[in-house]
């Protein structure tokens, strides 16, 4: 087989050793690139910045494990921003889920930066500055029930403590009392937020799909249902990059940028050799 | 409005649900097919009737010692009890899929042979974490709740996480043998994609970094190509297959409302 052929017709296991080695290899080092901040990013960054005080937000971790890379990093950002902004204005959060899984990965990462940031005496605490309510099912039915009463939708949070008599839940009765949705989201149904709770209430929504599902919310973020929004794992990073902080979404983008840069490479390494063995074969033709 | 104490789950009146439940379902079994029909659609006809009107019925102020800014209609004080009734029926969706599964992965397991194992792998795993899930929430107790936490954390979620991951391996593959430059078209495509990749990454980023922002050509950023590539065109064509999606989806509702729908499970 001549070279130009195997060019274009790489093993595939060989592939998948590259990529593996790709994405692996830039996790053992520890290096910051600086990214240019896309509008979206910096629009959700200000609408939470002017937030009035002790407002509250309510968190929807709407995704499951498979997703984890993404969204985890895209939950630990705008968390971490959240927990800054109990410090600054005493803003609190409600973590509400639609998937089983999004309940525990979103309180895990609560409790963490909970903790890291009580050591700067922060004094964030659970039930006081934020609340898990856990996992429910039925999002369409269940939202419309909660915009008209909060605490008795609800219920009770993931400890079974009765949330109308949590501290974290004072002055919250209805959808009118809620300051900001941020969804987490790697499908589309957090157009059932914006149909049901963002539009009839006009409450800012911010949004942080997978990068795959970023292109169809352009249009929300256009007509402004959307106040703003993190474009998949790099959206993690420019708002890292804006909280200046370095996290699991700087150390995954790295790999994610080599892996691109691999599959770029692949696909242009591929093309040309097309090409030249066209030309070669046109020539070829040509001489006979 | 006045929170209420939350109760604990009614033993007595679950199972009086779940007998109730079984019997209408057993009466509906009864019901000649020829009756079935209209019965599923005037029921289907009565739900679809409830959430319209209650969304687009006008609402008045309708005040509340905690909340005086309060509005609704005659059927808002419903809405929570009907969230709490879907949720009921969502829950017998569940049971009727765990059936579903414990029929076939049972017929295969009698009968042995190729994928047997992985039926009985089914088998364990749903007894395992039914009795684990049942057991940490009845009795939650340190040891109850690691071993939850080793199955739901440790095993589920990272399951999870290693299928949608062996996607990756795949798209490198598929995308190095699709994206070829065979005409206008995919040339098109190959060089947009390009774009897109370069300008989401911070490496991609780099390449053009060094254009000055004052600069006439600071345009030619590929961040800022990308974004426009997303905003505008993108979003343009993502808008229009929207607005299909809602006009087919409104169609189709209206058909399975009114009971106009055909097909293999509204005619058998």
């Amino acid at each position: 087989m001549n070279v130009l052929r195997l060019l274009q017709e790489v093993d595939r296991r060989v592939l998948y050793v590259f990529l593996l080695l790709a994405v692996t290899l830039p996790f053992f080092v520890k290096f910051r690139v600086p990214v240019a901040i896309s509008p979206p990013t910096k629009a959700l960054y200000d609408a939470i910045e002017e937030l009035p005080e002790n407002s509250f937000v309510l968190f929807g971790p709407d995704y499951s494990a498979g997703t984890r890379g993404e969204n985890g990093a895209q939950t630990e950002v705008l968390l971490r921003h959240l927990m800054l902004m109990w410090h600054k204005k005493k803003i609190r959060f409600g973590i509400l889920a639609f998937d089983p899984q999004g309940k525990t990965l979103a309180q895990n990462i609560s409790l963490r930066l909970q903790e890291e940031y009580n050591k700067q005496g922060y004094g964030i605490k659970e039930g006081v500055s934020w609340v898990n309510f856990g996992y429910r099912v039925d999002q369409q039915n269940f939202v419309r029930a909660l915009v008209k009463d909060v605490p008795n939708t609800l219920a009770k949070d993931i400890h079974d403590q009765p949330v109308g008599a949590l501290e974290v839940m004072k002055g919250i009765h209805s959808a009118k009392d809620v300051a900001m949705i941020l969804n987490v989201n790697p499908t589309n149904s957090y157009t059932i937020y914006i149909q049901f709770m963002q539009g009839p209430y006009k409450i800012p929504m911010g949004l942080a799909p997978t990068a795959v599902m970023a292109p169809e919310a352009f249009n929300y973020l256009d007509s402004g249902q959307i106040v703003g929004m993190l474009q998949g794992l790099q959206g993690a990073v420019e708002y890292e990059q804006m909280l200046d902080t370095f996290g699991r979404a700087t150390r995954a983008s790295n790999s994610l940028s080599v892996a691109h840069l691999l599959l770029i490479g692949f696909i242009i390494l591929g093309n040309i050799a097309m090409v030249l063995e066209r030309s070669k074969q046109r020539k070829a033709g040509g001489a006979a | 409005m006045p929170v209420k104490a939350p109760v604990g789950p009614n033993i007595g009146m679950i199972l009086l649900f779940a007998v109730a439940s079984v019997v209408v379902l057993g009466l509906l079994m009864l019901v000649p097919l020829r009756f079935r029909r209209p019965i599923i659609r005037a029921i289907t006809f009565l739900g679809g009737l409830y959430a319209t009107v209650e969304f687009f019925f006008p609402t008045h102020p309708m005040p509340t010692a905690d909340d005086p800014k309060a509005v609704g209609n005659f059927l808002t004080f419903t809405v929570q009890p009907f969230g709490n009734f879907t949720n009921a029926i969502l829950g017998w969706t569940v049971g009727l899929g765990v059936i579903n599964l414990c029929q076939v992965h049972g017929k295969r397991l009698m009968k042995g042979g190729a994928g047997s194992f992985n039926s009985l792998a089914f088998f364990l795993s749903l007894v395992i974490m039914t009795c684990i899930g049942i057991l940490q929430k009845a009795h939650p107790n340190a040891i109850n709740k690691n071993l939850y936490e080793i199955l739901f954390i440790g095993g589920l979620s990272n399951l999870d996480a290693t299928m949608f991951s062996i996607v990756a391996f795949y798209i490198v593959s598929a995308a190095y043998r699709a994206f070829r430059i065979r005409s206008v078209e995919a040339t098109l495509l190959l060089t947009t994609a390009i774009i897109v990749m370069l300008g989401q990454i911070a490496f991609g980023q780099m390449l053009t970094s060094w254009i000055p922002k004052e600069s006439f050509f600071h345009f030619l950023h590929i961040d800022l190509i990308r974004s426009w590539i997303l905003t505008i065109p993108n979003a343009a064509a993502t808008r229009a297959i929207a607005f299909g999606l809602g006009i087919g989806g409104l169609a189709v509702a209206l058909r399975i409302w009114l009971g106009l729908e055909r097909g293999s499970y509204f005619d058998s």
